[in-house]
């Protein structure tokens, strides 16, 4: 927790606009709050803040892009056309004469980059934009791109520099760049990522690769006094080194070795004359290696002061980077680990790499793939690359084994040295180094431990780790991950994830807790090419009977749900469906948020199923008569499938009821089948059906849950009529008489049935809201000591407000206090990066 | 849109053909009209005319129809085109078949287009240069730039771009009377789906299709002959461009006509009162009949400078499965079109990126725009990287804006008659009850007593009422329910 002093600088976004002012682009803000709001309340957004924000967030980081527009241009309408965009016609700028052979266009006051996808330059273009910018959408022909403040901030951090930034843009740009623009690329890049705290021998240096930097930050006194003064500085009073190089890294499992040596895989095409922007582009490539060349000037810090020099740098906004220089780390034991020689990772995994292991030394920060394209498999190089301990941590008690599972395949790895760290399991490796696997909830955990537990914690934080994996980071509260962070002490941290996206739009506090973005997959591009199956994604509208849609609307919200998801229509449909698939070949997954839906359905057809109460055992076997079993070719499955289950055999989902309008549920429920077994027989494509009820909330949610996939290319048909449905005609409930009972049962079934979160049974391993979309306060549970139990997300995670409050009735004195207590005791933690300061600190 | 651009091309011939005799008759008198004529015939027709033309006076072979059979292939494409050819030429009473069975041309037409051909007669038809050199004459560009302003501002009007000029008086009769547009509720203009149909065609159709309702209300309003407004327009047809005419051959009507023309465009005069005039390739091109070059040489040679539509006969719109929609386009008329269906959102100098939403849709449906109308568009002027794929537009944003046409027509109307008012509840569920039972009663509504039947039904239940008062009155029972139906017409009804 830093200091009073300290908090001050990170401001929260809201500060920025004073009161009354409107956004300037608020056409564009309206779009964004669109998918944002609307599906579940913002009611925990002020406690969130209120944690979040304190992490280390640099000051630029929330800087506004709308300050710096500059008004001269704005407001003059240029023909009768110019007021239909407001302040968003930019036409005054003028295109370059070439400008058909240029690619892209950018908008001055939003930052956002529109790309021609057709364009030849296009695919290096991309590649230049993902490392800069954020992805906004990447269809077909025209993808568009954002220039964010975290995004530069990560493209600095992998080693570009503003003027090469810049000058890249103009390239690329068919029109001139902005003043806005090449103001915000430097207010974000100018001060970022030019010092970098390396370790190195065990010994802390503040490396820089400009003199200047180090001398200003020397004149800080904190700064100066923290320095090791010694001999061997130069006249400067600098150790002056070669800058690192990746050339002699080898990452394990590249295929051949010798011809891709070169690390970011730029095999050079043989230039042609028209090639001139290529060229541009490619230079930055070099410039990297030039820089690479470089001299860098560094000194010395005493390892107990680092943290100090740390924060003076944030508060200098000359944030520093951490970089582990594993290489040369004779102080961690090394750990004995190499992928199998039959392991062989693709191109994109072995991009993402290489972005992470760029000069050398490992870089922390988060690779953004989709779900089925190999994450585990980079997660698992990445630790056979650094060779040290490692701590992975995933998001619950299942994903545990199944990461144990993954090791024990791709590499050599002893038994013996992978441990397991849950509830039920407290295992440690043997010997000097090893492996830890774990969960987010055991290591965050505050509560007082077991025996066992709190033995297992010594030893988690009781030593060094060369490398923390963190699975699934997006589902984790920013304030969980800081306790993760100050807690371990870890030299590289590595974030996994196919989603990044938050409901609420917190995502960018992760790049400043682990690290920047470094790399993030196309869907599509991947999908092309077959390194994820091919999806047709549908959503059915099912009409509700006039009886249901009645009780509908007189209805409360809660039965509402219930209502919809058990329309005799989308009853018949899903039959249908499952029939429709069957007799094609496929495997089917039926995917319900809502138990009780999923019961009677899954009843109904004679069809197995899995949800939150399904034991174990039982599970194990459903599963493999699914995989194994010709006659069983569907199973039902509650949200307990969303993640953690890996059925390669699954080639059709149908989605019958589901979380609001979670976009990332959605994205991972389609990952179920990406990673299909058949996908690469000729003309294979997996079927992703949303089952709705025409004119209910769903047919809103669905629209939202779809926009990331949208955004990714993915195109959603609209099938209002399944052909030949009207002739099966033993398909249940066609009368009315049958349709009439069922609306009964549904009428009598109790309210709490509604409920999409009395399924799954909180563990003490699994992470709340894991599968959820952001029931992320359920987490304060655990800060205010109360014990989790039954029902515990369903209080929180409701769409309506209601379910929140009744927990703050209950238990908001307690929480309150709590978490004061809480920060009493943060602020004296100061943010220990590793733990042996931090226990010599106490 | 081939069916689009026949469905306008053939209102020319329908607009020939009902014409009676007589009038056809004078129109032929003007070789520049015959001419122009024999230019709008399909290829099989003019090559009929020209054959008969110089044959029948020389030697009076007289041929029947069975004759000129023979003349093409024995297939059944060749023999409907025949077949469509004779037809049209004796539509436009230019080939007509005797009581002999002969074949004969119009006479006057004959000679007429011999004359023409043969660069016989004394005839003013092509227009008479003027003699003196003007002194400062406008080049083509600057009559290119003239002709797309003008028009350009008609459509312009016609999709609602603010701060364009009031259009003249003539061009408001012609785009209401052709339903191109009409009143809104706040009685200002709206364009309707005529006019957005409009919209879509190329300028060649456009300007044809608007000079044929002008000639509408030249007849009914401005007391213009027909044949005279013809004869001009094909004049305007044959005329050179970049060229000076004199004013002073012109018919007074022709006159009055030419200020209106110039107003649209297809004419340039330096001012009202000037001795010549110049005509426009808007005008110099009606009668080419390739209407596709025709619009891209006019656009690709002021393009440059007017930021006319110039890519849009190359097709400049992408539009992606997220439903965002961007447009190569700095054509100020291109974005008003596509204001009218889409949000704009930002404009760069030569793209403007916008997004297909359901209100924007909406909007556009509610003007009476129909989904195909904005698929068509769409399509049409798709650019070169979507025809590349099939099918050419994301065939989920066509789905999906074909749905939210449809979500608008699940309200269905139907003519009813409402009963109210009945004094107890008694009465109330006898009649309802008996109206049932006919199947007639549409809604009902127990607790405010009221009920309504269809339109058939009214008859029945009216007279059963009445029934039942008389029966009450008989029976002394004085107090009957009044339940009087009241027509309540157009009471929408859920389907």
């Amino acid at each position: 927790m830093p200091p009073p002093t300290f908090k001050r600088r990170y401001r929260d976004e809201d500060e920025y606009l004073p009161a009354g002012s409107s956004r300037p682009n608020k056409k564009k803000s309206k779009i964004s709050s669109k998918k944002s709001n609307s599906a579940t309340p913002n009611h925990n957004s002020e406690d969130e803040n209120d944690l979040s924000r304190e992490a280390l967030i640099p000051r630029s980081a929330v800087f506004d892009i709308d300050s710096l527009k500059t008004s001269t241009h704005v407001n003059i309408p240029r023909d009768s056309v110019s007021k239909y965009f407001g302040e968003d016609d930019f036409s005054y700028i003028k295109l370059k004469k070439d400008h058909a052979n240029r690619p892209l266009w950018i908008n001055p006051t939003t930052g956002h980059i529109i790309l021609e996808g057709f364009s030849p330059f296009a695919e290096k273009a991309q590649d230049f934009l993902i490392t800069i910018s954020e992805p906004v959408s990447r269809p077909s022909h025209i993808h568009e791109y954002k220039l964010t403040p975290y995004s530069l901030y990560a493209a600095v951090s992998v080693g570009l520099e503003t003027e090469a930034i810049i000058d890249v843009l103009k390239i690329l740009s068919k029109i001139e760049i902005p003043e806005s623009i090449m103001e915000l690329i430097r207010t974000c890049t100018l001060s970022y990522g030019k010092v970098k705290l390396v370790l190195k021998h065990n010994r802390y240096f503040v490396e820089s690769s400009y003199a200047d930097i180090l001398q200003k930050l020397l004149q800080d006194k904190d700064i100066s006094e923290a320095r090791v003064v010694n001999s061997e500085g130069s006249d400067e009073g600098f150790l002056r080194n070669k800058a690192p190089t990746g050339k002699d890294l080898i990452i394990s499992g590249k295929k051949e070795q010798e011809k891709e040596t070169d690390a970011d895989g730029k095999n050079k095409e043989p230039e042609t004359e028209d090639d001139n922007i290529f060229n541009a582009v490619v230079q930055i490539d070099k410039e990297d290696e030039e820089e690479e060349e470089d001299e860098v000037h560094s000194f010395e810090i005493k390892s107990e002061k680092f943290e100090v020099v740390k924060k003076r740098c944030i508060e200098l906004d000359y944030p520093m980077l951490e970089e582990y220089d594993f290489r040369n780390d004779s102080t961690l034991p090394p750990l004995d680990i190499d992928l199998k020689p039959i392991t062989v990772i693709r191109p994109y995994q072995e991009k993402c790499l290489s972005k992470m292991f760029g000069n050398g030394r490992a870089r922390s920060g988060i690779i953004v793939l989709p779900c089925g394209a190999g994450k585990t498999l980079v997660g698992i190089t990445a630790a056979c690359t650094i060779k040290k301990s490692c701590l992975v941590l995933c998001t619950s008690a299942v994903s545990v084994m199944q990461w144990k599972q993954q090791f024990m395949t791709w590499s050599n790895i002893k038994e013996s040295q992978i441990a397991v760290f849950t509830s039920d399991m407290k295992e440690k490796f043997s010997g000097q180094s090893g492996i830890v696997i774990s969960t987010y909830s055991m290591v965050a955990n505050t509560r007082t431990r077991s025996y066992d537990a709190g033995k297992m914690m010594e030893f988690i934080t009781g030593r060094e780790w060369g490398f923390i994996l963190l699975d699934e980071v997006h589902v984790v509260p920013a304030n969980m991950f800081r306790k993760v962070v100050t807690t371990i002490a870890a030299h590289t941290k590595l974030g996994l994830t196919a989603t990044l996206v938050r409901e609420d739009d917190k995502i960018g506090d992760l790049n400043f807790l682990i690290g920047p973005k470094l790399y993030e997959a196309n869907w599509m591009d991947l999908a092309s090419k077959g390194h994820i199956a091919n999806v047709q994604c549908a959503e059915v509208w099912c009409p509700m009977t006039p009886e249901f849609y009645a009780q509908y609307l007189k209805a409360s919200s809660r039965k509402r749900m219930l209502l919809y998801a058990m329309n005799p229509n989308k009853f018949q449909a899903c039959q249908y469906l499952i029939r429709f698939h069957e007799d094609r070949g496929d495997k089917i997954i039926v995917f319900s948020d809502n138990v009780y839906a999923l019961e009677k359905y899954a009843r109904e057809l004679k069809v197995p199923f899995i949800h939150g109460k399904t034991k174990p055992p039982e599970r194990m076997y459903i599963l493999s008569l699914f995989q194994h079993d010709p006659k069983v070719n569907t199973i039902f499955l509650s949200k307990v499938g969303d993640t953690s289950i890996d059925l390669p055999e699954a080639t059709c989902l149908i989605q019958i009821s589901s979380h609001y309008g979670s976009r990332r549920q959605e994205a991972q429920r389609l990952g179920r089948i990406l990673r299909a077994k058949r996908r690469n027989d000729e003309g294979f494509n997996a079927f992703f059906y949303s089952l709705v009820s025409t004119d209910t909330q769903e047919m809103f949610y669905s629209t939202k849950r779809q926009q990331f996939l949208i955004d990714q290319g993915y195109a959603f048909k609209v099938i209002t009529k399944l052909e030949g449905m009207d002739k099966a005609t033993d398909l249940v409930y066609r009368t009315h008489g049958e349709q009439l009972s069922l609306l009964s049962d549904v009428l009598l079934a109790n309210d709490h049935d509604a409920d999409l979160d009395n399924d799954i049974e909180s563990n003490a391993d699994d992470l709340p809201g894991v599968v959820t979309s952001r029931n992320f306060t359920s987490q304060q549970k655990g800060y205010g000591g109360v014990k989790r139990s039954v029902g515990s997300m369903k209080s929180l995670s409701g769409a309506d407000d209601m379910a929140y409050m009744e927990f703050s009735h209950g238990n908001s004195s307690s929480t309150k206090t709590m978490k004061k207590v809480d920060k009493k005791t943060q602020a004296k933690d100061h943010h220990p990066l590793f733990k042996k300061q931090w226990l010599r600190n106490r | 849109m081939p069916t689009a651009v026949t469905h306008f091309k053939t209102n020319i011939y329908e607009c020939l053909e009902a014409l009676p005799k007589p009038t056809l008759d004078q129109l032929y008198k003007e070789p520049a009209t015959c001419l122009a004529i024999f230019r709008l015939l399909p290829p099989l027709a003019r090559q009929l005319v020209m054959s008969l033309l110089f044959t029948q006076p020389i030697s009076p072979v007289n041929l029947t129809q069975s004759d000129l059979r023979l003349w093409v292939k024995n297939e059944e494409e060749a023999l409907a085109k025949f077949h469509e050819a004779l037809d049209k030429l004796s539509k436009l009473s230019i080939m007509t078949t005797d009581s002999s069975g002969y074949i004969q041309i119009n006479s006057s037409f004959r000679e007429r287009f011999q004359d023409c051909l043969t660069g016989g007669g004394d005839h003013q038809s092509f227009g008479v240069s003027c003699e003196r050199p003007a002194k400062d004459k406008p080049d083509i560009a600057f009559l290119d730039r003239h002709a797309m302003k003008q028009w350009e501002e008609i459509l312009h009007f016609m999709v609602g771009t603010e701060s364009t000029r009031q259009p003249s008086a003539a061009v408001l009769k012609v785009v209401t009377r052709a339903k191109l547009m009409k009143e809104g509720k706040d009685k200002q203009l709206m364009i309707t789906n005529k006019g957005f149909q409009f919209l879509l065609q190329d300028v060649n159709t456009q300007v044809w299709a608007f000079l044929i309702q002008y000639l509408d209300i030249a007849d009914e309003l401005l007391h213009m002959n027909v044949v005279e407004v013809l004869n001009f327009f094909f004049m305007l047809g044959s005329l050179e461009l970049g060229m000076d005419y004199s004013v002073e051959a012109l018919t007074p009507t022709q006159k009055q006509l030419l200020d209106d023309l110039a107003n649209f465009g297809l004419a340039y005069r330096r001012k009202k009162g000037s001795s010549r005039y110049y005509p426009t390739r808007l005008a110099t091109t009606l009668t080419s009949g390739n209407s596709a070059v025709v619009s891209s040489a006019v656009s690709s040679s002021t393009s440059t400078t007017t930021g006319d539509d110039g890519a849009t006969e190359q097709g400049f719109i992408i539009v992606e499965t997220n439903y965002k929609l961007y447009a190569y386009t700095e054509s100020k008329l291109q974005i008003s079109v596509l204001r009218l269906f889409c949000e704009l959102q930002t404009r760069f100098a030569n793209m403007v990126y916008a997004l297909i939403t359901r209100d924007s849709v909406r909007k556009a449906l509610k003007h009476g725009i129909t989904a195909n109308q904005i698929i068509s568009y769409l399509t049409s002027h798709a650019h070169p990287q979507m025809k590349k794929q099939t099918p050419l537009l994301p065939p989920t944003v066509v789905d999906q804006i074909r749905l939210w046409e449809m979500e608008r027509n699940r309200l269905v109307a139907t003519e009813c008659h409402l009963y109210k008012e009945f004094r107890n509840q008694g009465d109330y569920e006898m009649v309802l009850r008996h109206a049932t039972n006919l199947g007639f009663v549409i809604w009902s509504n127990a607790k405010k007593r009221m009920f309504s039947v269809t339109e058939e039904g009214h008859e029945h239940v009216r007279n059963y009422i009445k029934k039942k008062i008389a029966q009450r009155k008989t029976n002394g029972g004085g107090e009957a329910g009044s339940g009087i139906g009241t027509p309540n017409n157009g009471s929408p009804s859920v389907r």
